[in-house]
């Protein structure tokens, strides 16, 4: 298995999105920030939901990294490309339109969670298109 | 038979490419020198600039607010971290009557609840006098074309909810009337209502909301001041302090003299940071460069065997080094815009400064005058290497190539 240079790159991106939510840039309720309800009950806000989806594009980003190192056809490299292009659009969309973040703009989620998958999602793009357009 | 020379552009290009780790380690140091001093600039302007729409927002020349909470009303201007504080608002008229004077109008700051259901958000509410306001009237008179109605809000940008939808303060109800633009400073994170609204509100906060709201008909937090044409903002500012007893007055000297104290640590920091790392680069640049071209010998002396001047060799190199600097330059830019542009609000709420990334045409300065610091370090990085290449004899050159 040759290691190279974008197959490399996706896990780690994919790690680096798996890993913001929870220890890097931490969403609220792991500051013990919650919703709560008229009767008292404590909600996981929409940051907590985001980071769990973010947990699943994390993986399958990481996942479409090793097969892309263990790849041999151009073809195969292509379909990878284009499955981490989709991973890294998803992986900007879910904070900002699918699921959200919380309103306070002074919330952890907003201030570094947010933007730090953002820009996570955005490399990811790159390179999956660099893997897509390379011979 | 067709000539085979080698273009200029193609041997520049080559040798960049056939060292790709020397290449992008280089590439890396000139990345790192221009991010950080780029850094040190958009932080320098960001807050500045934060600063100015701020205040001109604010319409202010000064803050009058009671000596037990200058800080909070400070931190309500800089953070928008929710306040409530108050006194008599007897204040205004006592402040009118102070010589140097020529607008007052009061305001009253309240902190909303957090985490409650009858809170959409906790936010700073300010309460306004609409007949002596001039913080958000004018805005109001050109963007709405008429005043706030009966529990009608205006947002600071920071505010999620759309022109027209609700926002629920101490079980009360109001209507987003309009949204302010971006200060960078607290105002962002503010509410404008009228005070009568928010006195209103604390009368019914005892049935509507889980916790009441202590606010008297007549309390206000502040009043917010503007002077006569041609008076010293700070001598006015003493006058006040000195008349009426227990206040303090805010003007923007104060605040920027804090602003500038905050920043400073943060700034130093990172001039030095770039200091050490341009002390550190461009001479570890000059040095693999001269060991680069050391390695190259033999090209160099089959290329002055072949009818290469000294100047052509002399302008290879340097433009080598030149090219990398550019690329890691730009790079180092874009990587850092990119990042401080992300993190603005971070960097806001750490550093305790308000923030606005700077305006693109000022931008664009910063951008042009780090790329020239970078081009000049890597045109003086080369030009030892390049020099000493160029004055290679070609036997002597392709000899000791070889050994």
């Amino acid at each position: 298995m040759k290691l190279s240079f974008t197959g490399s790159s996706l896990i780690v991106l994919g790690v680096l999105i798996v890993l913001t939510p929870w220890y890097i840039f931490p969403v609220c309720e792991m500051f013990g920030m919650y919703a709560k309800t008229t009767t008292g009950t404590l909600l996981v806000m929409p940051c907590g939901y985001t980071a769990r989806a973010e947990l699943g594009v994390g993986s399958l980003l990481a996942l479409s990294g090793i097969i892309l190192l263990i790849a041999k056809t151009p073809q195969a490299r292509r379909a990878v490309g284009v499955i981490s292009t989709a991973l890294g659009t998803f992986a900007i969309l879910f904070p900002t339109v699918i699921i959200g973040m919380c309103a306070n703009p002074t919330h952890p989620c907003r201030e570094g969670t947010e933007p730090t998958l953002i820009l996570l999602g955005a490399v990811t793009i790159l390179v999956s298109l660099y893997v897509v357009w390379k011979k | 038979m067709p000539s085979h020379r080698p273009s200029f552009e193609g041997l520049v290009r080559r040798s960049i490419q056939r060292r790709p780790f020397r290449s992008a380690a280089t590439l890396l140091c000139f990345a790192l020198v221009a991010g950080s001093l780029v850094s040190t600039y958009f932080l320098a302007g960001g807050t500045r600039n934060s600063f100015d729409v701020g205040i001109s927002r604010l319409g202010a020349d000064m803050i009058v607010a009671p000596e037990a909470y200058g800080s909070q009303a400070e931190a309500v201007i800089f953070t928008g971290k929710p306040s409530t504080f108050l006194f008599n608002s007897s204040i205004v008229d006592q402040v009118r009557e102070i010589q140097g004077i020529s607008e007052a109008s009061p305001q009253v700051y309240v902190a909303t609840l957090s985490n409650a259901p009858c809170c959409t958000l906790p936010v700073q509410l300010i309460g306004i006098d609409p007949s002596t306001d001039f913080t958000v009237t004018p805005w109001l008179k050109s963007e709405l074309g008429r005043p706030l109605n009966t529990n009608e809000v205006l947002v600071g940008s920071s505010i999620i909810g759309a022109v027209g939808s609700q926002l629920k303060f101490y079980g009360t109800n109001f209507t987003i009337a309009g949204r302010l633009e971006p200060t960078g400073t607290g105002l962002d994170l503010s509410v404008f209502m009228r005070a009568d609204d928010a006195y209103t509100m604390a009368e019914q906060s005892g049935q509507l909301a889980v916790q009441k709201l202590n606010l008297q008909r007549g309390q206000i937090s502040s009043v917010l001041v503007k002077v006569t044409n041609g008076e010293d903002p700070t001598a006015v500012a003493s006058r006040i302090e000195a008349q009426i007893p227990g206040t303090v007055a805010i003007t923007s000297d104060i605040l920027v003299r804090k602003i500038t104290a905050q920043l400073s640590s943060a700034s130093n920091l990172l001039y030095v940071v770039t200091l050490v790392v341009a002390v550190v680069s461009v001479p570890l640049v000059a040095l693999v460069t001269t060991m680069g071209a050391s390695e190259r010998r033999r090209e160099i002396g089959l290329l002055r065997a072949m009818g290469a001047k000294k100047g052509f060799i002399f302008r290879m190199i340097l433009v080598e080094g030149l090219l990398v600097a550019t690329v890691g330059g730009a790079l180092g830019i874009a990587t850092s815009a990119v990042i401080v542009y992300s993190f603005q609000t971070l960097i806001a709420t750490s550093l305790l400064v308000p923030f606005l990334f700077p305006p693109i045409l000022e931008t664009l300065g910063y951008v042009g005058i780090t790329l020239v610091v970078a081009i000049t370090a890597g045109g003086l990085a080369s030009l030892y290497p390049a020099f000493t290449s160029s004055r290679l004899e070609p036997y002597e050159a392709i000899r000791r190539g070889e050994l």
